[in-house]
């Protein structure tokens, strides 16, 4: 494994704990809220869109 | 029925391979499909306006006032992106063999039929939340 992975699975790992974490707790964020946030307003959505759009273009078709 | 047709959507373009006409139009044709749909669904049903929605995270002490373990929750969520970015960053940068960028784990993850159709479902399901999710009723 080389040590960029190793980082990667850190951030990787703590993403998922706080993820799980958010989500057993009614108080805290977790990531549907976080994408609730950009579905308020046309700017968020549009933003989101046009990210969630070019990444799509990026793993499905231009996969390096 | 929906979700049926996007599991058998997902599962066929999981076969495809990037380079192949197929799957830049399926792609290309999901996202038309879906932007069409979140102007249509969209009109007068947004919850905030644009003024209302970037004014929103700037009063960040009175957030913390107000709800503290959900504010402290959020700038988690931030350091934990901006860690992916910047590292993400760091490794596209340096282009090393010892340093894997997002893109490179995801092309390795989508690498089999299995992978690359769970990943296009993820995918789907949200942009379809984005597209029609959280509006307000008519």
């Amino acid at each position: 494994m080389t040590p960029g992975l190793g980082v990667w699975i850190g951030i990787g790992t703590a993403l998922l704990a706080w993820t799980v974490v958010s989500s057993l707790s009614a108080n805290l964020p977790g990531p549907i809220a976080l994408v609730r946030w950009f579905a308020q307003s046309w700017l968020g959505r549009a933003l989101a869109l046009c990210a969630w759009a070019g990444a799509g273009w990026h793993l499905f078709c231009q996969r390096p | 029925m929906l979700v049926a047709a996007a599991a058998a959507f997902s599962w066929w373009e999981g076969g495809l391979h990037q380079d192949s006409a197929a799957a830049h139009t399926s792609v290309l044709a999901t996202i038309a499909a879906l932007l069409v749909t979140a102007v249509a669904a969209g009109v007068g049903r947004q919850a905030a306006t644009v003024g209302v929605w970037v004014r929103g995270p700037v009063s960040v002490r009175r957030h913390f006032a107000e709800a503290p373990e959900a504010t402290v929750a959020v700038i988690v969520w931030i350091v934990l992106v901006l860690a992916a970015i910047g590292w993400d960053l760091n490794s596209f940068a340096h282009q090393s063999h010892d340093l894997p960028t997002l893109s490179w784990i995801f092309g390795h993850a989508t690498s089999s039929h299995a992978g690359r159709a769970a990943v296009f479902a993820l995918w789907l399901t949200l942009g379809a939340a984005l597209a029609i999710g959280w509006r307000r009723p008519r």
